[in-house]
């Protein structure tokens, strides 16, 4: 048996983190490597219409979810394990005029608050990789999907295996340390009743993603440097080294982002009729 | 070893590297001419600790020529070339309104290209480069051509990141209407900028031009068009003035930035030199930190990684009213060098602005959103005080650049080969700048234009 208890502190700290405003400043209002194009692109693929009831999986401040139901017509869920996310996700649907095709709450990826079958889609950006227990995740996605439906992933992906000097909480955090390798993430969606996978690389999203936060670091230090900015006890090394090495290893093939998509089976493994 | 060429017949031949008294030369012997020796650095220090900053380049998307007699006979790109094109240079025109006794390009009187040659090269650019950095539009001088206007807005609708215009400034001082017509194009004016002095001026460019050189300065600062002041240093002539050129500059608010280049012995300059004494990219500064008494010192200087690390040197400062403070003194460059440095093009990083305009309008929306204008980490509890007004803006920043072009002495076939800074031919070739100068590849070109462009 697993020990839950280190799970849900990495959860709460995970998004806890992404809430905080130095992260903010530094990765920008898109939280994911493609920004809001990559967004629209994954929408495109699995082939989103004013027709589908979408959930988006940790949805964040709800950039991606706001930006499908405007593209597309669709409505869109957003699911958030954050409560200040929620609250301003709500706030900017509203302020785009867009609350009446868009709900936000707070939930679980590993136990959705949702009965089964409600959606024409699927969609999770960037966070997959930061599930704990992606099995459950999986099953819960496919679960809340009717049959014939469409997921969507775009996430991180890892090639072989990590150096140690990632494996960090913070590392954990930039979604480096729980990422799979695309075959795992269809084993486990397989697994899950999911199948007709299509896969996609996306590694130079990603690595525009690390160095803009490197810019933003460079920035920071500058402003502090000149006593323009007052870092506290903040200490940027450990960041600037991450980032560094992601760069390194995103250039090597060793890390990277990728597209996932997939549609749920009709009929079950089991041979029943769903 | 490396490959040279013999300055007496210009055949390649082998070179060897030696570091003698704290210098390195190249030394190589033509079979007909004998032995031959050139200075090629200064600082024996500086030399090998700039080796550690190479960096693998990157390919372009597709290479003009293939590899049939070797480097570096097959220029186009072949694929051999080591590095794309980060700086391509269109010459617009083999006219000049000077006629330099040092010139590279040997310009005077001549034909330009059409509107449509530099098109199709402009075309051929972002076919290679897919989003190309730099263009510099350069000559002969590029403002006498009747169209210059016409090819600057063609290089901006190619979405080409920096435009620049190389210029000696002489049609900038005397038509101000001119240089307001140039702000619609938003261009970075590279402005020839030798000295200080009416002995440098007559000396290098045959005339006194401190007063034509104000004159558009002044014209670019009422524009407000970003200026680098570029000078030609030569030893024995002005290498006395790379301190006042620096101080010239930082006095002026648009002039954002100093390039120095050591003089080649190409083009029509081909007699007064010794091989032996000649200005360095280190001899410059060495130079400058003596003639700034340290406001620059050597150490503050990085060699750029993105052409071979021998060829230039980089360094950015802080500027805010008399303070001036290299950027290297604030934080360790190394860190963020393929952002700050990784440009053969001293243009001010197209990096640093929207990292420095992120960060600031990141701090507002913090400062409104909380009325502490502080940013707080919820996760570790840290609490940052940040003025929710901007304060450090890109112009803030002023860049120091040296970079040693390479003639029949210094010429060595493993900087070439890393070469960024390209020609652009209307053939659709793109011939490293030192290929171009030293292996006849000019005067190719040049006659082939003069038969079909006149």
């Amino acid at each position: 048996m697993i020990d839950k208890a280190p799970e849900r502190e990495i959860k709460i700290c995970c998004a806890t983190f992404y809430q905080s405003d130095v992260v903010r400043m530094l990765l920008g209002d898109i939280l994911h490597p493609g920004g809001l194009e990559l967004t629209q692109h994954l929408g495109e693929v699995i082939t989103l219409s004013e027709k589908d009831k979408v959930l988006d999986v940790a949805c964040g401040r709800g950039k991606s979810a706001i930006h499908l139901a405007e593209r597309f017509g669709c409505h869109v869920t957003g699911l958030d394990y954050g409560h200040e996310n929620v609250a301003a996700a709500e706030n900017s649907a509203s302020t785009r005029g867009l609350a009446y095709l868009t709900t936000f709450r707070e939930g679980d990826a590993e136990g959705l608050p949702f009965n089964d079958g409600l959606f024409d889609a699927v969609i999770s950006e960037c966070s997959f990789c930061t599930f704990p227990d992606k099995a459950t995740a999986a099953t819960e996605m496919s679960r809340v999907l009717r049959p014939g439906g469409r997921m969507g992933l775009t996430d991180m992906t890892v090639n072989g295996t990590l150096p140690d000097d990632i494996q960090s909480l913070l590392s954990w955090v930039a979604c480096v340390a729980g990422a799979g390798t695309p075959d795992q993430y269809i084993a486990i969606l397989e697994s899950a009743g999911l199948g007709d996978f299509f896969v996609e690389d996306h590694s130079s999203d990603l690595l525009s993603m690390v160095n803009d936060i490197r810019r933003k670091l460079l920035a920071v230090e500058l402003a502090s440097a000149l006593g323009k900015l007052e870092l506290g006890g903040l200490d940027l090394s450990e960041g600037k080294r991450l980032a560094l090495r992601a760069v390194e290893l995103i250039e090597k093939g060793l890390i990277g982002y990728t597209l996932i998509t997939a549609k749920k089976e009709l009929i079950q493994r089991n041979g029943t009729n769903q | 070893m490396t490959r040279s060429l013999c300055p007496e017949c210009g055949l390649i031949i082998d070179a060897q590297v030696l570091i003698r008294e704290g210098g390195v030369y190249l030394r190589k012997y033509c079979t007909e001419h004998g032995w031959h020796e050139a200075l090629v650095s200064s600082d024996a220090e500086w030399h090998l600790n700039s080796l550690k900053y190479n960096k693998p380049g990157a390919i372009p998307h597709e290479f003009a020529t293939t590899v049939k007699d070797g480097c570096p006979s097959d220029c186009g790109l072949c694929p051999e070339h080591q590095q794309h094109t980060c700086v391509g240079v269109i010459e617009i025109t083999t006219r000049c309104n000077l006629v330099c006794p040092t010139c590279f390009a040997d310009a005077g009187a001549g034909c330009d290209l059409s509107l449509a040659q530099v098109e199709s090269m402009l075309d051929r650019f972002v076919e290679m480069e897919g989003r190309p950095e730099v263009v510099q539009i350069s000559g002969g001088e590029p403002t006498v051509h009747p169209q210059i206007l016409d090819i600057l807005a063609a290089a901006n609708a190619r979405g080409i990141r920096c435009v620049m215009l190389n210029t000696n400034g002489i049609r900038l001082a005397q038509e101000p209407d001119f240089v307001s017509q140039l702000t619609a194009y938003r261009p970075f004016v590279y402005l020839q900028f030798d000295g200080v002095s009416t002995e440098t001026h007559n000396a290098l460019r045959g005339q006194d031009l401190v007063d034509v050189k104000r004159q558009a300065l002044d014209n670019l600062a009422e524009a407000g068009l970003y200026t680098i002041l570029v000078a030609t240093v030569v030893q024995g002539i002005n290498d006395h003035e790379i301190g006042d050129i620096l101080r010239f500059g930082l006095n002026y608010p648009n002039v954002f930035g100093v390039s120095y280049q050591p003089v080649t012995y190409t083009g029509r300059c081909l007699n007064h030199h010794d091989p032996l004494n000649r200005m360095t990219v280190p001899g410059v500064l060495h130079l400058l930190e003596a003639q700034t008494d340290g406001l620059f010192r050597v150490s503050d200087f990085r060699p750029v990684p993105c052409p071979h690390p021998s060829c230039s040197a980089t360094t950015y400062a802080y500027v805010d009213g008399e303070q001036v403070i290299p950027i290297p003194r604030l934080l360790n460059v190394d860190d963020y060098l393929d952002f700050l440095i990784n440009s053969a093009g001293p243009v001010l990083s197209d990096q640093l602005g929207p990292a420095l305009e992120s960060l600031w309008s990141m701090a507002a929306v913090a400062g409104s959103e909380k009325t502490t204008g502080a940013l707080n980490c919820v996760a570790c509890g840290i609490s940052i005080p940040l003025s929710s007004k901007p304060e450090l803006k890109p112009e803030q920043f002023f860049v120091v650049n040296v970079h040693g072009f390479m003639d029949e002495h210094t010429f060595d076939l493993k900087r070439l080969m890393k070469c960024c800074i390209h020609e652009l031919l209307p053939d659709g070739r793109a011939v490293p700048f030192c290929a171009y100068n030293n292996l006849g590849y000019r005067e190719r070109a040049r006659s082939r234009l003069e038969v079909e462009n006149d």
